[in-house]
């Protein structure tokens, strides 16, 4: 079993301590991105541990300002005395959305799964309708998203749908299940298909469990009711697996979710022990090579990429493992763009209230893909990849496409 | 030669004596409140800000429960600004507990104090919070939070309003006598030392604890006894009404949910003097004990700080003439007792009952002034002044956002960001030549009462010592160290934990970044940063230390 012979890569997510741990430091503030680029936000620590002092459960809950909040978690991975930020603001949004009700867009936003089987049900009409500036202006006029932000692309065949197709392997030497998630299920199948064809490569049976969404999406547009819904579902129909086999994901949000949040900011019963044997992707395949079981015979990829790394990833508290793997690939020649936050922040730079502020807090990172002019942007996380191509026209990839090109995929 | 000259002068600015000078104001007597602190500087602010709905006392002190209740219906009315009306649960916790309950509810009944039995459970619901030892609950509607400092500055701005006069900082070292009249007081301005004089007709005794010292710079004796009682603030309300144990009142039984707050308290112990208070360990763990027994998240929140006050005990066993006496708290007619006309002192009692008591010593003074205006306070409201409680305790909500393409000015920065204190919160009291030190200014804005105990505000509010009042770079630092410190006589007592975590990062700012104590010393050298100091650490007399 695979827990015998591995040692994760680092602990990933540190112990989490009560509001009382608020040392009134600022360091999260200092590294807020909204709170860097606009004057209108109060920042992580007002919001988080400071209002938390003021929030009673008997009063009904103040949410002005905390819609400001991307959802980043940059505060909590940079707060020395690991208090969850996030987790009271979430908290106090979830409960200002029950008491005021929910709004079209929070209900659309996050029930990524309606959308997305509505949208590759009917995957040509949508994507035009997506791109029609007629539509773009009545989504921007009644919905709220901006007329501006290209939205992802639907694809008819599932990844759901694919995989069922898909010839088991004949011989592995391990199982491992894959978290594909809504992205890839619905968006970028291609990705999920590369993800199953390296981990076939090294001896891995793909095995691929029925899921719900993550929940990630109603996290961040005020229902954490919903995501801890969804999370319950996707625990009781992952647990019973994380005793057999490890569960990987290429979602960056979607794996801290299963990870981490579940346990801490949901509190779902029984979710520490599925978090405890869930990893990214990029982590696994290194944990992978530290065991000396990655197949390293890659054929050279000669490209000059950039790698950004997803405000979600570092929550993972694991490094970049993506870095790392593709040093290993000859001909590969990998950067960091070391400029923080890309601003979409999933569903919320797509907000018609936010546009703006998004592609203010992704300009320094557009400016210094643009000046360096590499073949590729890579991150492992969806949302940077769209926001990277859309700010700064580059074309993006997850960095595992990298390995599947070593591999021989295409 | 009197520098000045009145009708009544009101010696102490606490909930008495604020009460007394507007009930004067109100008849129509002139009036001068001399005060040797800050407003609420003595025991009323360091109270546990518990408006008594009277079911503590209903078992034991029938006469003191109906007062309570009485005025607390009254404050409701006329003090509406200066009230939490959170409402509170008596909680029975042990056997012995529920032997009391049937003479707890017959108290209630004869005192006439609303009181209704509700199941644990749903008390639980209410108060999720509530531990579970809690074996039985009542519900006690008019139970309150009454912020002892926001009373007594409600009570003085209207009396200012109607002609009175406050003076604080200002300490009654002496009287003058005309044979056995009283003709007025002799004052020392605490920060500059000047001394100046008033001429009145008549002095209003008010000092609570310290009215035996007071009655002493007139040869007449008042026997208070100095009941030190030690309270421990938590960071956060934990509940959110008050809760009490139901039982024979004592130590650390009640929890008082004050703004963003939680304070629990207290214990019950002579002390030498009423400046003497030292704070034992034992005391502060005691609190935290009995807290836990009543509810949940005691042991675990963050114990801010702790703080003692001195209850003015009156020894009713030597008084016998010359009083009009209940025995919650005692109108002492100086002249019918020891023949010193002209003064009158008024000990004990509540902040809770501070109204009555002013009424009844005013209306004897009033009596001997020969003016006849009946007392109005309990009909007339204490004008709403701008931060009622309702407006502290929502503050985040009073933040707001501006709207983004809205054009409205970016968010003000904030002062104090644990209690949310903007610059025009505090602006004001900048102005207010009243407000002497940056310790006045934490009581009117609570500016510095959050978790980090003014680690952070204080250089902000020191700053503003220099942009709003002219003081130079050192005097502004001498103002922060001499507010630090008082900070930290109660953070010192609570070190464990978070707070002893937050009090490493408050250290490492002041006195790494802003080499705070070298800056002191440097600063020391030249006299004139001495002034204005805080009177901080008044000299104690030597037999009281004993
Ligand atoms: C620990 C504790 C908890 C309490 N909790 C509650 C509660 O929850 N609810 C409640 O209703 N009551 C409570 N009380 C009782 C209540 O606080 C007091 O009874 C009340 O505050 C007394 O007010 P006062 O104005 O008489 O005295 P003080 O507030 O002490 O005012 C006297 C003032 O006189 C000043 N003074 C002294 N000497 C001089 C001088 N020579 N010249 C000028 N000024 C002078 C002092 O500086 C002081 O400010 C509590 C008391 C204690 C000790
Ligand atoms: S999650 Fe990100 S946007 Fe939200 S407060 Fe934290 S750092 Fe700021
Ligand atoms: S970084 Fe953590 S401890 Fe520091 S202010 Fe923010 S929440 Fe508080």
């Amino acid at each position: 079993m695979m827990t015998e012979d591995f040692e994760p890569v680092t602990d990933t997510v540190e112990e989490q301590a009560p509001v009382e741990a608020c040392t009134k430091c600022t360091a999260c503030n200092t590294v807020c991105p909204v709170a860097r680029n606009t004057e209108i936000f109060r920042g992580p620590k007002l919001l988080g541990p400071e209002s938390e002092r003021f929030r009673i459960p008997q009063e009904p809950s103040v949410v002005a300002g905390l819609d400001l909040c991307s959802g980043c978690k940059l505060c909590e991975v940079t707060c020395p005395s690991q208090v969850s930020i996030q987790t009271y603001i979430r908290r106090a949004q979830n409960k200002g959305a029950r008491e005021r009700g929910r709004t079209l867009r929070d209900f659309l936003l996050g029930h990524t799964r309606l959308l997305g089987t509505f949208g590759s049900l009917t995957a040509p009409l949508a994507n035009l309708g997506n791109r029609n500036p007629l539509l773009r202006w009545f989504m921007e006029r009644f919905v709220g998203i901006h007329r501006k932000r290209p939205l992802p692309r639907y694809q008819f065949l599932t990844f759901e749908r694919w995989h069922r197709r898909h010839p088991r392997p004949v011989r592995a030497r391990r199982k491992v299940a894959y978290f594909y998630g809504c992205w890839v299920n619905y968006n970028e199948r291609r990705l999920g298909e590369m993800v199953v064809a390296i981990l076939e490569r090294n001896g891995i049976e793909v095995v691929v469990p029925r899921q719900q969404c993550c929940g990630i999406p109603a996290v961040v547009n005020s229902n954490t009711d919903l995501a801890r819904k969804y999370g319950v579902q996707n625990v009781r129909l992952l647990a019973p697996l994380a005793g057999e086999m490890d569960i990987v994901a290429s979602s960056t949000s979607c794996g801290l979710m299963l990870k981490h949040d579940y346990s801490h900011l949901l509190d779902i019963p029984g979710a520490e022990p599925l978090g405890a044997r869930t990893y990214d992707i990029c982590e696994y395949l290194w944990m992978l090579h530290e065991a000396k079981e990655l197949d390293l015979d890659f054929q050279p990829v000669p490209m000059r990429v950039l790698y950004h790394a997803p405000c979600h990833l570092k929550s993972h508290g694991i490094g970049y493992p993506a870095m790392r793997l593709l040093r290993l690939v000859p001909g590969v020649k990998v950067e960091e763009v070391d400029e923080g936050c890309c601003g979409i922040s999933g569903t919320f730079g797509v907000k018609v209230e936010k546009y703006d502020l998004s592609m203010k807090i992704g300009s320094r990172l557009f400016a210094a893909v643009k000046a360096a002019g590499s073949d590729a942007v890579l991150a492992d996380c969806e949302t940077c990849r769209m926001q990277v191509e859309h700010g700064a026209g580059a074309s993006s990839a997850h960095p595992v496409e990298i390995l599947a090109r070593a591999y021989g995929y295409r | 030669m009197p520098d000045l000259s009145t009708g009544v002068v009101v010696i102490g600015g606490g909930s008495t004596g604020a009460g007394v000078l507007r009930d004067l104001a109100m008849r129509g007597i002139d009036a001068v409140l001399v005060e040797k602190g800050d407003l609420a500087s003595g025991t009323t602010g360091r109270s546990h800000g518990l408006l008594h709905s009277g079911g503590r006392y209903c078992v034991n002190d029938l006469q003191a429960a109906i007062e309570c209740v009485e005025e607390g219906r009254i404050l409701r009315k006329i003090a509406r600004t200066t009230i939490e009306d959170t409402g509170g649960y008596f909680v029975s916790v042990t056997d012995e507990d529920r032997e009391w309950e049937p003479r707890f509810v017959e108290g209630c009944r004869q005192a006439g104090i609303t009181c209704e039995r509700i199941s644990v459970e749903e008390a639980r619901r209410r108060e999720p919070a509530l531990s579970r030892h809690v074996r039985t609950a009542f519900w006690l509607p008019e139970d309150g939070h009454l912020d002892p400092f926001f009373l007594v500055l409600a009570n003085t701005e209207s009396a200012r309003r109607r002609g009175a006069r406050v003076m604080t900082y200002t300490e009654v070292v002496g009287f003058s006598r005309a044979g056995d009249r009283v003709t007025g007081v002799r004052l020392r301005d605490v920060m500059s030392g000047a001394e100046t004089a008033i001429a009145c007709q008549a002095v209003i005794n008010a000092t609570g604890a310290w009215s035996g010292l007071v009655a002493r710079l007139l040869g007449v004796e008042v026997r208070v006894v100095p009941v030190k009682g030690v309270m421990v603030v938590l960071s956060h309300r934990l509940a959110h009404a008050a809760i009490n144990r139901c039982h024979k009142p004592g130590d650390g039984d009640i929890v008082v949910p004050a703004l963003s707050v939680a304070i629990l308290g207290t214990t019950s112990a002579k002390v030498p003097h009423p400046e003497v208070l030292p704070i034992e360990w034992d005391e502060v763990r005691r609190m935290i004990e009995e807290g836990a027994l009543m509810l949940d998240g005691v042991t675990t929140a963050r114990a801010m700080r702790a703080y003692a006050g001195v209850r003015p005990l009156y020894d009713l066993g030597a008084e016998a003439e010359g009083r009009e006496m209940s025995r919650n708290f005692a109108v002492i007619d100086h002249e019918v007792r020891d023949g010193v006309k002209g003064l009158t002192s008024i000990v004990g009692g509540k902040v809770t009952t501070y109204r009555l008591m002013a009424e009844r010593v005013v209306d004897l003074v009033a009596r001997r002034l020969g003016v006849g205006n009946p007392c109005t306070t309990a009909d007339v409201p204490i004008s709403d002044h701008d931060d009622s409680l309702d407006q502290l305790r929502h503050r985040p909500a009073q933040l707001g956002v501006p709207k983004p393409h809205s054009g409205e000015h970016p968010l003000e920065p904030l002062l104090c960001e644990c209690e949310m204190v903007r610059p025009r919160d505090a602006a004001p009291w900048f102005a207010d030549p009243a407000v002497r030190t940056l310790e006045d200014v934490r009581r009117r804005t609570r500016a510095g009462m959050g978790p980090c105990q003014a680690a952070i505000c204080s250089y902000r509010l020191a700053a503003r010592l220099v942009t709003d009042r002219g003081l130079d770079g050192s005097q502004a630092t001498r103002a922060m160290a001499d507010f630090l410190e008082t900070r930290w006589r109660g953070v010192r007592h609570v070190f464990w934990g978070s707070q002893l975590r937050q009090a490493q990062v408050g250290t490492g700012l002041q006195m790494e970044l802003f080499n705070l104590d070298r800056q002191l010393a440097i600063d020391g050298d030249r006299p004139e940063t001495r002034e204005p100091r805080l009177p901080s650490r008044r000299p104690v007399p030597a037999e009281a230390r004993g």
